[in-house]
Formats: C-alpha cells, sequence, structure tokens
C-alpha cells in the first residue's frame, strides 16, 4: 500500500476543549478553597513568597496558573504562561492521559506511577500542591467520584464539607 | 495476577556477575570502543583494598588513565568538576566507579560534564534533559544493597548554594554493571545487614506499590527469594563467598524492580529520618520495612501475602492461611531483623531508639520524630505508596518505630 498524504496528528478539539474548562474551574477552585479551607490555605502558607505553579498538558496546552500575591493571597492567573515567572510545572504528557485524569479515571498519584506527569521544579512543593488538589477535587467532586481521585476521602463532618463546598462552588462559578 | 492498565519498564544494563567478573572490563570496554578509562572511588573502598583488586583485574589488558579516590561521603559539585578536569587532563574515554552511591553519582555527573563538554552541570538537572548518549560508563557496586548500580538516577550536591541536584535520565543508566563477590567480600557485619535490608525494602516496596507491573514483579521477587536465603547468612559468616555473590545479585535485581516501580513511604521516611538525624539509609529501612506493611496491609492485603512464598518457602506459603500470610510476612521480616542484631553482635538497630551515632549516643531523640514527619511530607516517594499519609501518620508511624512496637491497626485511617 503506498501512503500518498502526510498524516498529521489530529488536534482532538472537544477532548481539549473539556480539559481546558476542567482546568479553568480547577484554578479558579483553588483560588477559592485557599479562602475557605484550613488545610490549603496552610499549605500555601508554607510556600515561597510570590510561589506560582502550573498545570497543563504538553506540548501546547492548555494550562492553569495559579500563583501568591504579594499580600500571599492565592489567585488564578489564567492560562497563558507568557511573561510569567513559574516556580513549579507540573505537566500531562499528552491530551489522553489528561482526560483520564478529569475523567477521574486515574488519580494524580496513579497518573504519576504511571508516568503520565512531568514535574519541573522544588519536590516538596510538588507534593503540597498534589495535596491542594487532592482537597480541591473532594470538595468539587461527588463522594463516589472524588473517592476514586484520591487514596484516602478524608472524614470531615459532612456540614463542614456542604458549606465549604458551597463558597468554593460559588468562588469559583461566580468569583465571590 | 494484577496486572496495571499501564505500564513502563526499562533496564538497559548489562550485567556481569560471578566471583572473576572484574577480569572480563577490558573486553567490555573494548566492545564499547574505549580504551583508557579513568577509575573513581573514594577513600574507604581504596582503603579496604579493592581498588587495588580491580586494578589487579584489568591491568595486563588495559591502560588506566588516571585512579581518583577523592569522592566525598556525600557526592559535591566541586569534586565533579575536578575530577572531570582530571579525566580530560589524562585522555580518559571512558569512567569504572568503584563504590557505594556516592561514587556513582559522582560518576555519573563527570560523565554528564565531559560528555556534553559542560560548563555549568545545572544545565542538565532534572528529567529529560540530557539528550544522547554519554560515554562509557562501568559500575563495580562495592555493597549489596542499594541498587546504583542500575539506576537512571543521578543525586550532586552543590555545598555552596546548599542545593541537592538529581538527574533523572536514561542515559545515565551504566553501560556495565560488574557484580564481583570480591567486592563485598570486607563488608562489617552491621554494614552487610542494613544494605541488605536496604535490598529487600527496594524489591517489597517496588512488589507492593503504585507503580507495580509483572516485569519488575519478576525481579523483585527473585531479589527476596535470594536476601531472605542469603542475608542472615553472609552477616553470621562474612566470607562466605556464595551468600555474597547472592547479595550482589539480590541488590541488581531489587534495584530493577525499585528502578521502575518505585518505592513508597518506607523510603519516605527513610530519607526524612537520614536528612533530620544522620541516620544510614539501610538502617532506617530495616527499622521501617514492617510499618510500611502494616500500614498499606488494607489496601494490598493479596499482593502483600505473596511475599510469603519467596521469603519462607513454598511449603510455609501452603500451609498458611491465606487470610494469616500478611502477619507472617511481618512476623518474618521483624524476625530478620532481629536475627541481623545478633548475627551483627547488636550493631544492627531493630528499632529508632536503638541507633547510636558514631560517638555511641542516641541518634534519634525522641522530640525530634516531629522534624521528621514535617521533612517527610516533602518527600516524593510518597507519590507511589498505596495509602495516604498526612503528618499524624508519618508521627504516628515514627512514633511506632521508635518504640519498636506494632502499630495499632485502630488508629490506621483507612
Amino acid at each position: 500500500m503506498n501512503i500518498l498524504r502526510e498524516i498529521q496528528p489530529s488536534s482532538k478539539p472537544v477532548k481539549r476543549a473539556y480539559v481546558a474548562l476542567m482546568l479553568w474551574f480547577v484554578g479558579r477552585a483553588i483560588e477559592a478553597a485557599a479562602r475557605v479551607d484550613g488545610a490549603v490555605k496552610a499549605e500555601f502558607d508554607g510556600l515561597s513568597p510570590g510561589f506560582t505553579f502550573s498545570l497543563g498538558v504538553m506540548p501546547q496546552g492548555p494550562m492553569m496558573i495559579v500563583g501568591k500575591d504579594d499580600q500571599g493571597l492565592v489567585r488564578y492567573l489564567g492560562w497563558n504562561p507568557e511573561g510569567q515567572k513559574i516556580d513549579l510545572k507540573m505537566k500531562v504528557k499528552n491530551l489522553e492521559g489528561a482526560i483520564l485524569m478529569f475523567t477521574f479515571q486515574e488519580s494524580t498519584a496513579l497518573a504519576t506511577a504511571r508516568n503520565r506527569l512531568i514535574v519541573d521544579g522544588e519536590v516538596p512543593a510538588a507534593c503540597a500542591i498534589v495535596r491542594v488538589l487532592d482537597i480541591v477535587e473532594v470538595y468539587l467532586l461527588p463522594k463516589l467520584i472524588a473517592k476514586l481521585a484520591v487514596k484516602r476521602y478524608p472524614d470531615w463532618s459532612f456540614g463542614e464539607k456542604i458549606w465549604n463546598r458551597v463558597r468554593i462552588y460559588a468562588g469559583a462559578v461566580l468569583g465571590l | 495476577m494484577d496486572l496495571p492498565g499501564y505500564y513502563e519498564y526499562y533496564c538497559g544494563v548489562k550485567i556481569i556477575a560471578g566471583h572473576d567478573a572484574l577480569e572480563k572490563i577490558p573486553g567490555l570496554l573494548q566492545d564499547l570502543h574505549a580504551s583508557r578509562p579513568m577509575i573513581v572511588t573514594d577513600k574507604g573502598v581504596a582503603g579496604a583494598g579493592l581498588v587495588d583488586i580491580v586494578l589487579g583485574a584489568v591491568k595486563d589488558q588495559l591502560t588506566i588513565g588516571a585512579v581518583s579516590d577523592d569522592v566525598p561521603p556525600d557526592s559535591d559539585l566541586r569534586v565533579v568538576n575536578r575530577l572531570a578536569a582530571l579525566y580530560r587532563e589524562q585522555g580518559c574515554d571512558a569512567l569504572i566507579a568503584v563504590g557505594g552511591g556516592s561514587v556513582m553519582d559522582t560518576a555519573k555527573g563527570i560523565n554528564i560534564v565531559v560528555s556534553e563538554d559542560a560548563d555549568d552541570l545545572m544545565k542538565f538537572s532534572g528529567a529529560g534533559a540530557l539528550k544522547r548518549p554519554l560515554k562509557p560508563l562501568v559500575a563495580v557496586p562495592t555493597t549489596a544493597g542499594t541498587g546504583s548500580e542500575v539506576t537512571l538516577v543521578a543525586v550532586v550536591k552543590d555545598h555552596e548554594r546548599h542545593l541537592k541536584m538529581a538527574f533523572v535520565s536514561y542515559f545515565l543508566l551504566p553501560d556495565v554493571s560488574i557484580l564481583d563477590s570480591r567486592m563485598t567480600l570486607s563488608l562489617p557485619a552491621a554494614i552487610t545487614a542494613a544494605t541488605g535490608m536496604d535490598a529487600m525494602t527496594h524489591a517489597v516496596e517496588a512488589y507492593y506499590g503504585l507503580s507495580k507491573n509483572p516485569l519488575s514483579d519478576a525481579t523483585a521477587l527473585a531479589a527476596i527469594r535470594l536476601i531472605s536465603g542469603n542475608l542472615v547468612e553472609v552477616t553470621r559468616n562474612p566470607a562466605d563467598r556464595e551468600a555474597r555473590l547472592a547479595m550482589a545479585n539480590a541488590a541488581a535485581l531489587a534495584g530493577m524492580a525499585f528502578s521502575n516501580s518505585m518505592v513508597g513511604m518506607v523510603h519516605t521516611l527513610g530519607h526524612a529520618t537520614g536528612s533530620v538525624c544522620g541516620v544510614p539509609h539501610g538502617a532506617c529501612m530495616a527499622i521501617l520495612l514492617p510499618y510500611g506493611l502494616e500500614y498499606n496491609r488494607h489496601k494490598r492485603e493479596a499482593v502483600m501475602g505473596e511475599l510469603l512464598f519467596p521469603m519462607g518457602g513454598s511449603d510455609v506459603f501452603a500451609r498458611t492461611p491465606k487470610e494469616q500470610r500478611v502477619d507472617r510476612v511481618i512476623a518474618y521480616i521483624r524476625q530478620m531483623n532481629q536475627d541481623l542484631h545478633d548475627a551483627s553482635g547488636g550493631r544492627h538497630a531493630r528499632f529508632f531508639k536503638e541507633v547510636l551515632d558514631r560517638e555511641g549516643k542516641r541518634a534519634v531523640a525522641r522530640e525530634r520524630l516531629p522534624d521528621i514527619a514535617r521533612t517527610a511530607l516533602g518527600d516524593g516517594s510518597i507519590f507511589y505508596n498505596p495509602e495516604d499519609l498526612d503528618y499524624d501518620d508519618f508521627l504516628m508511624v515514627l512514633e511506632a518505630a521508635w518504640e519498636g512496637v506494632a502499630l495499632d491497626p485502630d488508629r490506621i485511617r483507612k
């Protein structure tokens, strides 16, 4: 058989759009969770002033960037790394790996164990950010799905979880 | 079999093992188009006469460009640069690393500098920065435990800037590893015991960790079988050449397992204890391994039970009901520590309060346990552990390991 045409990689626009939406939402949820949840705030307090990290998909994105501002408040800084000093880059090797993560078929830990995630930066900071992502996932997802995404589902009180969940959703969706 | 949906495995190291394996080095270097190697080692290894054994085995067929025993206990950037300069001055074209982890790391660092003609090693830190093969590297391990003769990582410290640089690349794998029984014959009993338990921990954690896969399982099980059959024996009888060779093989097999399946909380806490209190790595592994099994048991019951086969043999495995196998595995490890303690004249520690520093004082003060738990939170090996651990969990495990008591199953959060 003769191959007469060049085969271009597919851009997979639907999957790309889904991952971009999830990253946007998780990024804004992290900002909200840092105001609402003591453990998330403590993790960011332990990171250096101005600390910024990105989570994205190789080679061309999408991506989310989150960092601490001058007052130490956690901010979602958008998707464009241009002109930003990023201390920790977490990169999923390809879009299919990102889909597995963001459809919660694979936890962050399992994605790391399966070598789907590259971490470029200080390991202690990466450990802290993974813990933050786990907490945020527990807030954002129903228990049945969140149990797939984290190693151990936390034993928070029902009232505390629901109240914080409402505030994080309000922050992520409405920017409140 | 617990087959993962996806895994990766690679070990591109040629292994030469035997009582007279060193004699193969000249021919192996010739195959790699090298004829003038530099030998890198440390003063302890040189002082024990091990470099002389290597030289005796190769000198009739090979010109050695340089020999340096300058490697410190912790790999150091300045030493890497100095030895790279020596390599160039002497017109060397390959490296032979004779020693333990620090020597291997230093040799890998030198190899990056001389192969890439680099002036700043830092440019190549992290994963994937190296893009092409380096100069030939022959690894000759002088302990049976670290497995660094088959790993793709190097850690070099910049003591001036207080930085620890990690380099990760398949190009850092040695081309050849020589496992020769003569290299470990003079190893003291306590170091034999601790490094052997380091290898055991590599194999066990690789076998029940999140990255386990059929290929690393095979090497892990083979390593556990060899360690179970030989470690206590060789600690009692250091001159046993067969047992020495078996342990050298076991350490390499365990290295293949963990460099592909990684390690978990035993290493997380071991790294932190080493960092905070300076406890040797192997001693930490021996003490903490039973706790890794106890803590993760509810997530890995069936897989851990399988370990009884290579540890206890087919009869013990067949006689033990399924639900008791993990208990037997944990008891086996604790008994092994007890036997090693006895065989080493009490120098192999069974729990942290028993570990002594060079001045004979207690190395791990109980009040340092919170510091160790906090340090553990920043260690990447925890990603590969089946169960999650937070500060309280780390502290709970450390307190039990300090006292030498089993974990209370009711305190393990599930």
